[in-house]
């Protein structure tokens, strides 16, 4: 029986004060999750140009088991799994954070590799010919135009990483999707409610396009 | 002070150079001809150890460069090094690109460094293009940058890798004459060039290498009037 479907604006107004709390969680979740995945993604990124086999190695590793697992299953380890044989419980909203963080790190990772790789040679040899260290030429020479050429990948993982905070509720973290879930799980009103997160996820991400389109315009004009 | 000794390098099964031996004196400046695919680029990129060498002896200022216990860094700053394609650091001002070497090299403070970079740019003639980007200058002004830039370490010798073959014919005249400048100075210099003019003009010793081995040295007078070698003869007469 096909019921009469009206939409309840009232509904609307009811729930956004509740999903604002979720959306300040998704964005603290992101903002934290993409701090440790830069911070793993270059590293990671670094160690992919590196010299020594091992090293490289090492980052393959780490890149090719995150990007060739699911993200639910890596935040389902990491709450469920890894407590067990750590001895210790971690709270959902740390799990959350360091899921995120590993799993953007990875793919930010192969980012800082195909931008520093971009830069041409012709840069580091004029940088090791004036007397700067291998370190030296990294930090002054190709890092600073590697990294804007970063900018728009990394925009576009910032996009991704914030989307993929929703995964979080299946380990119970109240972000965005979770405070939807359970306004649902008293009225009913899947339509409504979603349709609202789906909106408000929207204006998250259309948000982080337009702030990383102004910096990266700022940056253009600085050069 | 720059001492060659029966270099060899091989880039895979391909012999680059098969058995060089130089010496190059202070204030000396020497220019290496040769056609292309000769080895001359080779040569002075091992010098300064931006490429491995497979085998032999080379000694900068009296340090082994191929001993892992000499400071290659601190070499590299005592050998100034000028590319083909400029290589000037985009994402920095000009005078920034004169200074970086100073100031974390040689650790300077920064005015010092900002004063030595804007004597270097007025002596190549660029102080007013200091605060510009590099993007924004001909190639014969970025190339007079990056004199200025290598000349920033105050090294004891140049190495110039075809300085003037990625610029415009009337482009050259400029870096040309800065280089002259600095030969005048007593600059320790070596040059890969194809310019003939400079060679005859300002060298002091004139070098032809073909095929991964110098064929032929001399001073410029008698390198260019009295060729001996077949080889020198036939790239001299195809130039």
């Amino acid at each position: 029986m096909a019921g009469h479907f009206e939409l309840k604006y009232s509904v609307i107004w009811e729930s956004i004060p509740i999903l604002l709390t979720g959306i300040k969680l998704t964005i603290w979740i992101t903002i934290f999750g993409l701090i440790i995945g830069f911070l793993c993604g270059s590293l990671a990124g670094l160690a992919k140009t590196s010299r020594k086999p091992y090293v490289r190695k090492l980052a393959g590793v780490y890149i090719e088991s995150i990007r060739g697992t699911p993200l639910m299953v890596q935040v389902l380890f990491l709450y469920f799994g890894l407590p067990l044989a750590l001895g210790m419980r971690v709270p959902p909203l740390v799990a959350g954070i360091v899921a995120i963080g590993l799993n953007s790190g990875a793919y930010i990772a192969e980012i800082v590799r195909g931008a520093i790789q971009s830069i041409d040679r012709g840069q580091t040899e004029a940088g090791r010919s004036i007397g700067l260290t291998h370190f030296q030429t990294l930090l002054y020479v190709i890092w600073p135009q590697a990294f804007r050429r970063m900018i728009p990948p990394l925009g576009n993982q910032f996009i991704i990483s914030l989307k993929d905070t929703s995964l979080l509720v299946v380990i119970g973290v109240g972000e965005l999707t979770r405070q939807g879930q359970e306004i649902i799980a008293t009225n009913f009103r899947a339509f409504e409610v979603w349709l609202t997160v789906a909106i408000m996820y929207l204006a998250l991400t259309m948000t982080i396009a337009k702030v990383l389109q102004i910096f990266e315009r700022k940056l253009h004009i600085a050069s | 002070m720059i001492v060659v000794k029966d270099l060899h390098k091989s880039f895979g099964d391909l012999e680059v150079l098969r058995g060089v031996d130089l010496h190059i004196t202070p204030g000396e400046v020497v220019v290496i001809l040769g056609p292309s695919g000769s080895g001359k680029s080779t040569l002075l990129r091992c010098i300064n150890q931006l490429e491995e060498i497979t085998s032999g002896t080379i000694i900068v200022d009296g340090f082994d460069v191929t001993d892992k216990n000499t400071d290659i860094n601190y070499v590299r700053a005592e050998t100034g090094m000028v590319f083909q394609l400029f290589n000037l650091f985009p994402h920095m001002t000009v005078l920034q690109n004169v200074t970086l070497g100073p100031s974390k090299v040689r650790k300077i403070d920064h005015k010092e460094a900002d004063k030595l970079g804007l004597d270097l740019l007025k002596k190549v003639g660029l102080e007013d293009k200091a605060r510009v980007y590099p993007d924004n200058l001909s190639g014969g002004q970025k190339q007079r940058v990056a004199i200025a830039r290598s000349l920033a370490l105050k090294p004891k010798s140049i190495l110039f890798d075809e300085p003037t073959s990625a610029l415009d014919p009337e482009l050259i005249g400029e870096v040309l004459e800065v280089m002259k400048t600095l030969a005048r100075e007593g600059m320790t210099m070596i040059v890969v060039t194809h310019e003939m003019g400079f060679a005859k003009e300002v060298a002091d010793r004139v070098i032809f290498m073909d095929e991964g081995m110098i064929v032929e040295q001399n001073t410029p007078d008698a390198f260019f009037a009295n060729p001996q070698n077949e080889r020198t003869r036939n790239f001299l007469a195809l130039v």
